[in-house]
C-alpha cells in the first residue's frame, strides 16, 4: 500500500462496497475488534454405539453448562451434587427454603409472595457477560433491566458531614465541580502552556466549565445538576450548598461508591432474570435430560488408566462410579479432603485456591419506604461494615419489598460478621441502615443472611490464589489431569461471576476436544473411549 | 478404530460395595462434618480442619464439650475453633458420645508432611512433652494427656502455638489446656515450635 495510508485506502473500500465490505476488511486489519465470543464450544460429538460417559462433580453452573454442551453432543453425563439442592451459589430463596450455614441453618421467613425473594449469590448479568447471556436466551431465561446504581440513592459516613447521608447525585455533581474549579486554575495559571497551544488551553477551560458547571470565572457554587432546595417545578432552582473540598478528600466514598456503576462489569445498564437469578439453574435443569443426583458426597476420585473412578456417598451407602471423564465443579480447596490419585503438583496447585469470604444480608420490608425517598433500584454505599444497601428494581409500588442490607467482601468485615449469629447479624445491619434511612428498623419484618464462608458444600465465594500461585498453577489447572478436569468460576480470572463458571467450562471443553483429535491423530484407544 | 474402543470402555458401571474396614459410613446428620474434616475425617488444611482418625475417644469427647461450652475455641482470634464452636452448640451428651465412636472407627490414610523444619532439633524439646504424652506421643488417659499420633503437623504447629500465644488455654474451666499452655514456655520461638511439630509427627 505505496504512497496511501490504512485509513484513506478503508474509504475506497468503503465508496466501492458499502459499509459491509469495510467491517469485513477493518477486521481483516485488525481495526476493529472482533466479538471473540461465537457461542458455546462445540464437543467433537461422540460416535458409536455406546455413548461414552461423563462424571460431573457438582451442578453449579458450570457443571450445569458443562452437562448441557456434553449432552447436545450425544455423551451420557451425571451429575453427582453433595447439597440437597442444584445451582452451587446461584442461589434464591424464597419462603420456606433453607439456607444451609454451617451451625447457622436458618429457614427464610419471607412471606409467601412471586416478588419476595432474594439473590444470595449473583444477582446482576452485565450485557458483555455473553456467555451467560447466551443461555438465558438458549435456555429461554427472560431477562429484565436491574439498576444497579440510582444517583437518588445515599452515601452515609459517620466521618462525613457528621453522618448525614448524602444523596449520590449531589456528591457526584460536587465531586465533577470541585475537581473541575482545580482543573479550570491549572489551565489559568499555565500549567498546561508546554503541553497544550494557547487554544487548545482555552478548549481545557471551557471543558471544566461545562464539565463541572462553574461560572463564567471558574468557580464551583453548586449546580443544579444535583437538583434544588426548591420546588423546581414551581420556583426557579436554588442549588444545595456545595461540599467544601477538604470534606469531600475526608470522605471514604471517593475510593469507594463513587465508581461503583464505572466499573465494567457493572457498566449499566445490567440485566437479572424475572423472578430470580436461579432462572438460570432452572433453565439448564429443564434442559438436560438427566437430573443431578442430590445428597451424593464424593468421598474418592482415582484417574484410572482408560478413565476416571469415583466413589461417593448417599444417605450412608457409599457408590463407586466410573466414566470415561470428570468433570470437577467441587470447591478446590475441598480436594485435600477427598481421597485421590491426582499428582503432588496438581493437589498442590489445587491447594493455591483460597477461600473467599462474601457476606450478605437481607430484609423483607413491610413497605418500599425507599420508593417514597424517590429511590427505585440501586445502591445506597454506606462506610460501615454493611458497605451497601440494594433497592429492588423490580416489582416498583408493591407494598413490599426485600432489600439488601450488606454487601461485603472484605475478609475482616465478613469475619465478623460469621462470628456473629444470624440473629446478631439483622441488628447489626439494622443500626446502620438506620443512619441512611430514619425508621428502617421498625420496617423489617424478617431477614437472612448469607456468609459464603460457612456454607455448606461451597464454604466460599470469590475464590483468589495469590499473584505468584496464579502465575504458577493457573494455566497448569486449566488443563486436565488425566481425564479429570477442573471447572468452576475458580479456575477463571473472574471468580465469583457466573460468566468466570461458563468460560471455565468452555475452556475445559476446548481441551477435551483437544484431547479427542489427538488420540483420534494418533489412532490411540487411551484417550477415546 | 474409534467405534471399536468406544465400546470398550463405555458404560458407567454402578457398583453397590460392600462397606470394606476403611470406609465407616457417615451418620445420619453428622454429613457436615466431613464437608471440612474431609473423606473419612482425614483432614483438610486448606480448611484448617484437622485430621480426626486416631485421636483418643476421651479426649475428643473432652474437646466437643470444651467446644459446646465456650471453654474451646472462645478466643477471638481463634478463627477456627470459633468455627467448630459454632458447629457443636447444640450438641447433646449422647450424641457426642456417637461422634466419638464414629471418629474412632474411621481409617484414613495418615498425614503426609506440610511444614520445613527441622525434626531432629525439635527431638530434645519433645523430652519435656514427654512426661505427659509419653516417648512415643501416645499420650497417657491418667494425665489427660492425648495422642498426637497421626495428627497433622500443621496442626500441631498451630495448636502449639495457640498454646504459647494463649489463644488456647488461657479458659478458666480449661485445666489441661492451662496446663498445656504452661508447660509451652519450654518453646522459645516460631523455629521451635515448628521442629516439634515436625518431630512429634515423624514419630510412629
Amino acid at each position: 500500500m505505496k504512497n496511501i495510508s490504512r485509513r484513506q485506502f478503508l474509504t475506497y473500500v468503503g465508496a466501492v462496497g458499502g459499509s459491509s465490505a469495510l467491517l469485513k476488511t477493518s477486521l481483516a486489519m485488525g481495526l476493529v475488534n472482533e466479538d471473540p465470543y461465537s457461542g458455546p464450544v462445540k464437543v467433537t460429538p461422540a460416535t458409536g454405539k455406546k455413548k461414552p460417559t461423563v462424571l460431573i462433580l457438582g451442578s453449579g453452573i458450570a457443571g450445569l453448562s458443562t452437562a448441557f454442551e456434553l449432552e447436545k453432543a450425544g455423551y451420557e453425563c451425571t451429575i453427582l451434587e453433595a447439597s440437597f439442592r442444584a445451582g452451587g451459589r446461584n442461589l434464591t430463596v424464597r419462603n420456606g427454603d433453607k439456607i444451609d450455614e454451617m451451625g447457622n441453618p436458618q429457614i427464610c421467613q419471607f412471606d409467601k409472595q412471586e416478588n419476595l425473594f432474594f439473590n444470595c449469590g449473583p444477582a446482576r448479568i452485565p450485557g458483555h457477560h455473553r456467555r451467560l447471556l447466551h443461555y438465558c436466551k438458549a435456555l429461554n431465561v427472560p431477562l429484565q433491566v436491574k439498576a444497579n446504581s440510582s444517583k437518588m440513592a445515599y452515601f452515609q459516613d459517620d466521618q462525613f458531614l457528621g453522618g448525614k447521608p448524602k444523596r449520590i447525585i449531589e456528591y457526584h455533581t460536587d465531586a465533577r465541580g470541585l475537581m473541575s474549579e482545580l482543573l479550570w486554575k491549572s489551565a489559568d495559571s499555565s500549567t498546561f502552556d508546554q503541553m497544550l497551544g494557547k487554544e487548545d488551553v482555552e478548549k481545557l477551560m471551557s471543558f471544566s466549565k461545562a464539565f463541572g458547571d462553574l461560572t463564567e470565572n471558574g468557580k464551583y457554587i453548586g449546580s443544579e445538576r444535583a437538583g434544588s432546595t426548591t420546588d423546581r417545578m414551581l420556583e426557579f432552582p436554588t442549588p444545595h450548598a456545595p461540599l467544601e473540598l477538604k470534606a469531600m478528600l475526608d470522605s471514604r466514598f471517593w475510593y469507594g461508591g463513587l465508581l461503583g456503576a464505572e466499573l465494567y462489569d457493572w457498566c449499566e445498564p445490567l440485566m437479572e432474570p424475572l423472578g430470580g437469578m436461579d432462572a438460570v439453574v432452572k433453565g439448564f435443569l429443564r434442559n438436560l435430560k438427566k437430573q443431578p443426583t442430590l445428597n451424593a458426597q464424593v468421598k474418592k476420585i482415582y484417574n484410572r488408566d482408560n478413565g476416571v473412578e469415583v466413589t461417593y456417598e448417599k444417605g450412608g451407602k457409599f457408590h463407586t462410579v466410573q466414566a470415561d471423564y470428570c468433570f470437577n465443579n467441587i470447591p478446590a480447596y475441598f480436594m485435600a479432603g477427598i481421597e485421590n490419585n491426582f499428582t503432588t503438583k496438581y493437589q498442590t496447585a489445587l491447594n493455591s485456591i483460597k477461600r473467599g469470604h462474601l457476606f450478605k444480608i437481607a430484609y423483607q420490608m413491610k413497605e418500599r419506604f425507599w420508593e417514597k425517598d424517590g429511590i427505585y433500584g440501586g445502591i445506597s454505599y454506606s462506610a460501615d461494615p454493611i458497605s451497601q444497601i440494594w433497592y429492588p428494581s423490580h416489582d416498583i409500588n408493591a407494598q413490599k419489598g426485600v432489600l439488601l442490607g450488606a454487601y461485603t467482601w472484605d475478609p475482616k468485615i465478613s469475619a465478623m460478621f460469621e462470628a456473629l449469629s444470624p440473629a446478631e447479624r439483622l441488628k447489626v445491619g439494622a443500626i446502620s441502615g438506620e443512619k441512611i434511612h430514619p425508621g428502617y428498623s421498625k420496617n423489617i419484618e424478617n431477614g437472612i443472611s448469607i456468609p459464603w464462608g460457612r456454607m455448606n458444600h461451597q464454604m466460599g465465594c470469590g475464590m483468589r490464589m495469590s499473584e505468584e500461585d496464579f502465575e504458577k498453577y493457573f494455566h497448569f489447572l486449566q488443563k486436565p489431569e488425566g481425564r479429570h478436569f477442573m471447572i468452576g468460576d475458580q479456575i477463571s480470572h473472574h471468580s465469583g461471576w457466573q460468566e468466570g463458571a461458563l468460560a471455565s467450562s468452555e475452556q475445559a471443553l476446548q481441551q477435551l476436544n483437544k484431547l479427542l483429535s489427538a488420540s483420534v491423530d494418533q489412532g490411540s484407544k487411551i484417550h477415546v473411549s | 478404530m474409534l467405534v471399536k474402543s468406544v465400546l470398550l470402555f463405555g458404560l458407567l458401571l454402578t457398583i453397590s460395595k460392600p462397606l470394606s474396614a476403611q470406609e465407616t459410613a457417615t451418620p445420619q446428620g453428622l454429613e457436615y462434618c466431613t464437608v471440612c474434616h474431609g473423606s473419612q475425617l482425614k483432614g483438610n488444611s486448606n480448611i484448617g480442619a484437622p485430621r480426626l482418625t486416631q485421636l483418643s475417644p476421651w479426649y475428643v469427647n473432652r474437646q466437643l464439650k470444651n467446644f459446646r461450652d465456650g471453654i474451646r475455641g472462645n478466643h477471638p482470634e481463634d478463627k477456627t475453633g470459633g468455627e467448630m464452636m459454632v458447629m457443636v452448640s447444640q450438641l447433646s451428651e449422647q450424641e457426642i458420645e456417637n461422634i466419638v465412636e464414629w471418629i474412632a472407627s474411621t481409617e484414613s490414610s495418615k498425614p503426609t508432611p506440610s511444614i520445613t523444619a527441622n525434626p531432629h532439633d525439635g527431638e530434645k524439646l519433645f523430652q519435656t512433652c514427654a512426661a505427659c504424652h509419653g516417648a512415643d506421643a501416645h499420650g497417657n488417659k491418667a494425665l489427660g494427656a492425648p495422642n498426637l499420633n497421626g495428627l497433622n503437623d500443621w496442626y500441631i504447629l498451630t495448636q502449639l502455638n495457640h498454646f504459647r500465644s494463649g489463644i488456647r488455654g488461657s479458659e478458666e474451666d480449661d485445666t489441661y489446656g492451662q496446663q498445656m499452655k504452661a508447660a509451652s514456655a519450654v518453646i522459645t520461638s516460631d523455629q521451635d515450635a515448628a521442629d516439634l511439630a515436625a518431630y512429634i509427627t515423624q514419630l510412629k
